[in-house]
């Protein structure tokens, strides 16, 4: 195997595959990264047996041929390369050892053989569809904060996407919950995604997808099964495992009936919260809010530190309520929103609260309170 | 005072006081008479109790008349053949329980070898009353009324209705374990509290008898044990190390067919998990174990739970290697099956330096639950302790990894800016002159017990609400126990309702635990609850319910945490009194000045 490539372009593929592999790993190959120089091409593969990543690259290639060398390593050393260099990249013969070389600098990395690179076989997965990459980013973006990091709900670790809607007006859509609070997020569903299983994506896949579709602008193609998901988007391929695991009927837990509304400045809002808060000195520590007509009084109570008020006017007309919220819950959700206006629909003390982000009406968050 | 001969009565109430202790030992003596009898179907019934009744109906081979007569009178046994205590077969051997039980208790048998032609005796609390005709199935029927009236000082140390139930369900779980091919069914007061349908005794069969009993977590993590040497044979079940408990309870050991609780054979059990288990968790198993009866004396303890084995350590060791075996065993099974972080555990202690080490992809299903706990590296080279620095200190696009430059804020903080992670278990943190290392677990544990008693001095624990409650399965019993004690509960912060038998919902937890494993949490304050019995109140066994909720809360050990949430930690230990201290009096963090790291160099 032999090429030179761009040194630029290198950088670039070596940025999208090298994150999905495990700094600690103690199966040496999963530290690699799989290179495959065949045509006029550079594929790159990356995996962590979850998930693998895939990227390829104009290359000159003189010889083609596979190899597997350190991710991490190789990264590095392309970061430090200067601006505009050809890289160039061969194995000596059939020996496991790689040589780049650039300008005056020569490396030798030891490599692995690319024929025990584990290969994750997705293979065709039925379903596939295709949908902007800056919508498929907004449906992560505004729901994976909600996502459990609580491994014995492990069905709650990752995002549930899935079809919804009546037949006429069917979306696709996005919840994630941790059982505390809950957020959904929807789109029109896209051509070719109506027989899509409802699946459970894992919460590092969804960092990873969110990050490489920072770089991409156009379409997003995804094929899933109820075992897997590929995601296209240009040159770059993730495939990934899915949760195995029956997502709870969340349906459930939105409430129809809270017909007491209260519109509120979101910017406001959320600097009092943050304010008022400051008196709380460990985390979970509830927000109180006082709600009356025209009028809302944030308060934090710390029978030790002290205690905090604030007061902001509001848009309410129902009769006065006193709720309690977990503040990091509450500047969560303000953090996801789009409008300037936040419209909370409640109920009572105890039960759920739903909230509505006046810029983007389709998400919607659900919000437990909490209680002494 | 003259010595004198005791009169029959009386010695048959000392032997009661023995063999008699609380109405579950007479269910468990009527029970392994029906056993011994040959029975295939047993049924107890209790009411309040025990106290009122206890009736034990089975269809084994019935008694003759003149045995009937014989068999209520002491130490009348048809189960010494030869007189030889060393040969015992059977559960009984003294001829002791049934007149033990009349001494102290109205007594009515009745019992019959061909159907129709049976007889009853009656011993009215120590008075035989004659032998009649009675109509009958074949096999016997024991009735046990008014238990300890004879006896009131025995009586008064009868407990609740509720724990008296709960004891002679647990003898009574312990014996059915032992008997797969034996249909029981228990009814204590209005309530059916076991019901098994007779099997197979071996294999999936006995598996299944157990997963009834221990519920269906274990029936999941169960592994086989099977093991031969000349001198005894075990087998049974025995879950996964991940599959843990706060106590022993889970614990089921039995020695030719008898429970057993017996400290060597704990003690055996403690060896082979070893360092498989967190400190201070036991595992879930059900172990048999059969040697001729020449090795072992059961003839020890008046209610026959300890044995004595002529060859103990034999025992042991036949115990410890068939576990382990056992558990290797899994352990590779599970690296078949598990995700990345099996194979990280047992390639670390397999092959570190192999090239192509074999891999098997992990399937989703089991990708997501660790088979063993995080294990912390062994000895080995720099770079291994290096890695976790790497992955907090390097920028990486993974957000979760991201340390942003040491915050010159945090850095003036008292227990300073948190720098890594090391064995999921220490934090490491930078302060401007000192360099400190916090255990995470005994931190979040005392920040747990001083909140929790801080809030409950200022009315009250703060609670979150669930969006959807987590029902769980519990053993009916602890289901119930935390049923009965949902008011206390709420006051800790943990809002629980009873759903359906076996089952509860919880609809709140404590704010301060974060998102946590609401499962473990209520497996582990019911197993506080067993473990006190029923008169204590939660809150003087604070210190005890504070460490078993810190345990399931988001920062025990073994998870890794960001940087966000170490820095908080350490915040949050700053802004709380005694913090330094975890609830066991060990330090919760120790810091390093750089002037004593600077001796440790010898650069001073
Ligand atoms: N359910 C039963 N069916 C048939 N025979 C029984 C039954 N219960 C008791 N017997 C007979 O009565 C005898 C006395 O029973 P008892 O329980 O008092 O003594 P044991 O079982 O021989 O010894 P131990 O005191 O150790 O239990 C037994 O040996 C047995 O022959
Ligand atoms: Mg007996």
């Amino acid at each position: 195997m032999r090429l030179v490539i761009e040194r630029g372009e290198l950088l670039r593929a070596l940025g999208h595959v090298t994150s999905v592999v495990e700094r600690r790993t103690t199966i040496p190959i999963l530290s690699n990264v799989l290179l495959k120089a065949s045509g006029k091409k550079l594929e790159f593969k990356a995996t962590d047996l979850e998930r693998e990543v895939m990227e390829e690259a104009a290359a000159d290639v003189s010889a083609s041929g596979a190899i597997t060398v350190p991710a991490h390593v190789l990264h590095d050393i392309v970061r430090k390369l200067p601006d505009g260099s050809q890289v160039e990249i061969k194995r000596d013969g059939e020996k496991d050892r790689v040589t780049i070389t650039s300008g005056q600098s020569i490396f030798a990395l030891q490599a692995l053989p690319p024929e025990d690179f584990p290969d994750l076989a997705a293979g065709d997965l039925g379903t596939t569809f295709e949908l902007k990459a800056n919508d498929l980013r907004r449906l992560l973006d505004k729901t994976r904060f909600a996502i459990s990091t609580e491994e014995t709900r492990y069905y709650l670790n990752g995002i549930y996407l899935h079809v919804a809607g009546e037949a006429k007006k069917k979306m696709l859509r996005a919840v994630a919950t941790d059982g505390h609070r809950l957020a959904q997020v929807e789109l029109d569903l896209p051509k070719g995604a109506d027989g899509m299983p409802g699946v459970i994506v894992p919460r590092k896949t969804v960092h990873e997808l969110h990050r490489l579709l920072e770089a991409s602008s156009g379409n997003v193609s995804v094929s899933v099964n109820d075992s897997k998901v590929r995601f296209v988007a240009g040159s770059v391929t993730l495939v990934s495992k899915l949760i195995d695991g029956t997502f709870p009927d969340y349906a459930r837990v939105i409430p129809q009936n809270n017909d007491k509304e209260l519109v509120l400045e979101k910017a406001s809002f959320t600097s009092a919260v943050d304010r008022v808060s400051t008196i709380a000195s460990e985390r979970g520590r509830a927000v109180k809010l006082n709600i009356a007509p025209e009028k809302l009084v944030l308060s934090v109570n710390n029978p030790e530190g002290g205690s905090a008020t604030e007061e902001i006017a509001v848009d309410y007309d129902s009769e006065a309520l006193e709720i309690g919220f977990n503040a990091r819950y509450l500047l969560d959700i303000a953090g996801q929103m789009e409008g300037e206006e936040a419209h909370f629909f409640l109920a009572d003390p105890g039960s759920p609260t739903m909230i509505r982000d006046a810029g983007d009406e389709a998400a919607l968050y659900v919000l437990m309170p909490m209680r002494v | 005072m003259a010595i004198r001969q005791l009169p029959p009565q009386t010695v048959n109430r000392i032997a009661a006081g023995e063999v008699i202790e609380r109405p579950a030992s007479v269910v468990k003596e009527l029970v392994e008479n029906a056993i011994d009898a040959g029975a295939r179907d047993v049924e107890v019934v209790t009411v309040n109790g025990g106290l009122s009744l206890i009736r034990v109906t089975d269809n084994g081979r019935g008694m003759s008349q003149d045995d009937l007569a014989l068999c209520v009178e002491r130490h009348a046994t048809s189960k010494l053949a030869d007189d030889d205590l060393s040969t015992i077969s059977t559960l009984g051997f003294r001829g002791e329980a049934l007149p033990s039980i009349g001494s102290v208790a109205h007594l009515s048998i009745v019992t019959a070898q061909q159907a129709g032609s049976g007889f009853e005796i009656v011993v009215d609390r120590g008075r035989k009353e004659g032998l009649k005709p009675a109509a009958s199935n074949v096999g016997t029927k024991v009735e046990v009324r008014d238990l300890f009236s004879a006896t009131p000082a025995r009586l008064k140390f009868v407990k609740s209705e509720r724990s008296e139930n709960q004891a002679i369900n647990e003898i009574m779980k312990r014996i059915a374990m032992a008997h797969p091919d034996i249909a029981f069914t228990v009814t204590t007061g209005q309530r059916t509290a076991l019901a098994l349908p007779k099997s197979g005794v071996s294999g999936d069969d006995l598996l299944a008898r157990l997963g009834r009993i221990m519920g269906k977590d274990f029936l999941n993590d169960a592994i086989p044990v099977d093991a031969a040497t000349e001198a005894a044979t075990v087998r049974g079940f025995i879950g996964l190390p991940t599959l843990n408990r706060a106590d022993a309870s889970q614990q089921f050991l039995f020695v030719n067919g008898r429970p057993v609780k017996d400290k060597l054979l704990f003690g055996s059990v403690r060896a082979a998990y070893g360092d498989l288990l967190p400190r201070g968790r036991s595992p879930m198993l059900a172990l048999f174990v059969d040697v001729a009866p020449t090795d072992v004396d059961v003839n020890v303890h008046p209610a026959k739970v300890e044995v004595r084995f002529r060859d103990a350590g034999r025992v042991r060791g036949l115990l410890i290697s068939a576990m382990r075996a056992a558990l290797g065993e899994a352990g590779h099974q599970a690296s078949a099956f598990g995700g990345v972080k099996t194979i990280d555990t047992l390639a670390s202690s397999i092959t570190p330096s192999t090239a192509n080490a074999s891999y098997a992809p992990g399937t989703a299903a089991n990708g997501n639950r660790p088979i063993y706990p995080a294990r912390p590296m062994r000895g080995g080279l720099a770079e291994d302790l290096q890695a976790p620095f790497d992955a907090v200190t390097t920028p990486s696009a993974n957000a979760d990894a991201t340390l942003d430059p040491i915050p010159a804020d945090d850095m003036r903080c008292p227990l300073g800016a948190a720098r890594a992670q090391l064995h999921e278990t220490y934090i490491v943190a930078q302060t401007e002159n000192s360099v400190v290392i916090v255990d995470q677990h005994a931190a979040h544990e005392r920040l747990v017990y001083e909140r929790m008693k801080k809030a409950l001095g200022n009315g009250g624990v703060t609670r979150q609400g669930l969006l959807i409650p987590e029902i769980i399965e519990l053993d009916d019993d602890d289901a119930q126990a935390l049923a009965d004690r949902s008011s206390e509960l709420a006051e800790l912060g943990l809002v629980v309702e009873a759903f359906g038998q076996g089952a509860i919902a919880v609809r709140e937890v404590p704010a301060l635990l974060g998102d946590c494993d609401i499962k473990g949490l209520v497996q582990d304050l019911a197993d506080e609850i067993r473990s006190n019995g029923q008169s204590f109140a939660l809150k003087d066994k604070l210190e005890a319910v504070c460490s078993r909720m810190a345990c399931h809360g988001s920062v025990r050990a073994g998870r890794r945490l960001t940087p966000q949430e170490m820095n908080a930690l350490l915040r949050d230990m700053e802004a709380t009194p005694y913090s330094g201290q975890c609830n066991h009096g060990r330090p919760t963090y120790v810091e390093l000045k750089l002037t004593d790291i600077e001796r440790l160099f010898g650069r001073s």
